[in-house]
């Protein structure tokens, strides 16, 4: 099994969730954190430490918004073999590990395969309709 | 291999919604289906794949299946393009 987590300024984490439900229209089984920017990280790297716990023997990938950001920051102490941490989440990239969550591929290929998604869905509409005038 | 083109007629085309109800049509067969629009072909049990056609309305697509159920798959896929995808009273 595989858990995820959103880890996100403000609500960017939970909105990316409600709309990726909408469209795919299920249940989305995602534990969204919101770090706030009031404080200092010890409540969110509290939070982080709490669930990551309750998930331990399970494979985890771990979605924040913004390489750089504190959101990312705080979860570099996480990283090692059963989790991984792609930063810039998109609603490409959300989709694509929603619907690749159950194939049955490893962690590392599945991280890879949202990576993708979430580069590919960034477009200049401009240069791909030229492209495609071309 | 059997395919069909037809047009799309639901206003949005195969926007967000439309297209993961596609490729969720899709993943219940075991046939290899792709979709044709404008020349770009892609595996429609791909749900970002579909996006990327951006397919609008008014525009001709050709569905491919090709396997054990592809007749089935065909049919399903026709049905639901013209069904409009349930988003259209």
């Amino acid at each position: 099994m595989i858990k995820a987590f959103i880890i996100t300024h403000g609500n960017l984490g939970k909105e990316l969730v409600e709309v990726a439900r909408s469209i795919l229209e299920t249940p989305i089984d995602i534990e969204c954190i919101s770090f706030d920017w009031r404080e200092d990280g010890t409540k969110t790297l509290n939070k982080i430490q709490h669930n990551l716990k309750k998930y331990e023997d399970d494979d985890i990938i771990i979605f924040t918004d913004m390489f750089g950001g504190s959101p990312t920051n705080i979860c570099f102490q996480f990283d090692r073999k059963n989790i991984e941490i792609l930063t810039g989440i998109n609603l490409p990239g959300l989709l694509k590990f929603l619907t690749y969550k159950d194939k049955k591929i490893n962690l590392k290929a599945l991280v890879k395969e949202v990576k993708k998604g979430a580069i590919d869905g960034i477009n200049v509409i401009g240069e791909y309709l030229g492209e495609k005038k071309s | 291999m059997i395919k069909e083109t037809i047009e799309i007629t639901n206003k949005l085309g195969l926007h967000a919604r439309a297209s993961a109800k596609l490729s969720h049509l899709a993943n219940s067969f075991q046939s290899d289906i792709y979709l044709v629009y404008h020349g770009d072909r892609v595996n429609a049990k791909s749900l970002l794949g579909i996006l990327t056609l951006a397919a609008s309305v008014g525009n001709p697509i050709t569905i491919e299946t090709d396997g054990k159920d592809e007749k089935e798959a065909l049919n399903q896929i026709v049905n639901i393009f013209q069904s409009k995808f349930d988003e259209e009273s």
